[in-house]
């Protein structure tokens, strides 16, 4: 195979582009790709401060490598989330990532910070793992933007992350979820800009791209993730796409560009805007989901955490059928 | 492997699909029409991660 670009020597092939790529050249492509998805979504201003949501694997390690590339100035931010070897693996690869390159990591432990862990927390909240996982990663993400004033926070999102929620949102019509699978969330209601500029790039990308730019990243899959609806989604995803490749990209797309309009707004509550009694975090209940989650965990908040100031206006709900690394 | 064969031939004898996986030969990326013989040291590393969050 040769390269589409140089006619050299191809070391990966993107069959939905129908191409092959040297390294120089498929590194050149995510990059533009994610640019691309910068400018078109208009996800980031020349001179954003952005933090990362950073979680060991290829996704987020990618994200933040190109974002670096690309000149935006980022920190991450790293939540231990308790589980197992997992987690202490995952960590080390994205303490490893940052040390490397002299990059500002943040680290949050929740056993330690918040007293529960996410076995503990999807235990006693009865709710699925990966759904207690995504709850408070969603609140910490939000909280530490919040705090840091960043004017982004970026996530690891790709296209086959995307595809996959936006069949599960399709086949089950979450019309509220559909009207907030978007590839940028404006800041609002006391929430930050969350931007995915991976949508562009599939993870077979993100994984070629980490081991080309030799970057260490966690291999292994999440165990509690194993037998996931999500996962079933991908593999249903994966199959039609080994027979018709360019099917994930013209889902999302096709979605974005043509039907995302019929949904916009759905997300959005009509309830009066509050803050959470306990934490402060901007939503629509007394007591914030996190914050009952952790509670029913016999979790507590840290002991002094400093106030964060939120911006309060039309209450939206902070639920998103999506997807991480 | 018996004797030399493309990455996308294994991947078909395995019935692994070729969006799902990398195959890393001694340490290198390689495309799907590499051969890959019996004395290679073969990866094939899976891409899929399915955290829902």
């Amino acid at each position: 195979m040769k390269c589409r670009v140089c006619r050299g020597p191809a070391v990966v092939d993107v069959r939905r582009h129908n191409a092959n790529f040297c390294e120089e050249h498929f590194l050149k492509l995510c990059r533009d790709q994610v640019e691309k998805a910068i400018h078109d979504h208009r996800m980031l201003e020349p001179g954003d401060r952005v933090l990362v949501a950073v979680s060991g694997g290829k996704d987020s390690l990618a994200l933040w490598d190109i974002l670096l590339q690309l000149g935006y100035e980022t920190d991450g931010l790293y939540l231990g989330l308790g589980i197992g070897d997992y987690s202490s693996e995952s960590g080390r690869f994205a303490t490893g990532f940052a040390k490397e390159r002299g990059l500002n990591l943040e680290e949050v432990d929740i056993s330690s910070e918040y007293g529960f862990d996410i076995p503990g927390g999807s235990r006693a909240a009865r709710r699925a793992p990966c759904s207690a996982c995504g709850l408070t990663k969603r609140h910490l993400f939000d909280e530490a933007a919040r705090r840091g004033s960043y004017d982004a926070l970026a996530t690891g999102h790709n296209l086959d992350d995307e595809a996959a929620v936006l069949l599960g949102n399709v086949l089950r019509w979450e019309h509220e979820y559909l009207g907030r699978q978007r590839p940028v969330l404006p800041a609002g209601d006391g929430f930050p800009k969350k931007i995915k500029p991976l949508v562009r790039l599939g993870e077979r990308e993100m994984a070629a791209y980490c081991v080309l730019r030799g970057i260490d990243y966690m291999v292994e899959e999440c165990p509690m993730a194993e037998g996931n609806r999500h996962l079933a989604y991908k593999e249903a995803l994966n199959g039609i796409e080994d027979r018709s490749p360019g099917t994930k990209h013209s889902f999302y797309f096709g979605f974005q560009e043509r039907t995302s309009v019929l949904f916009a707004g759905a997300g959005d509550s009509a309830g009066r805007p509050t803050r959470c009694d306990r934490c402060g975090a901007p939503g629509n209940s007394a007591v914030c989901a996190f914050c009952r989650l952790m509670e029913r965990a016999g979790g507590r908040l840290p002991a002094a955490p400093e106030p964060v100031p939120v911006e309060l206006g039309a209450t939206r709900s902070n639920g998103q059928g999506s997807a991480t690394t | 492997m018996d004797g030399p064969m493309a990455v996308t031939a294994l991947l078909s004898k395995l019935e692994i699909p070729r969006d799902t996986v990398l195959v890393i030969r001694d340490g290198t990326l390689v495309p799907g029409d590499a051969m890959l013989g019996p004395d290679d040291h073969i990866e094939i590393r899976p891409v899929i991660s399915g955290g829902r969050s």
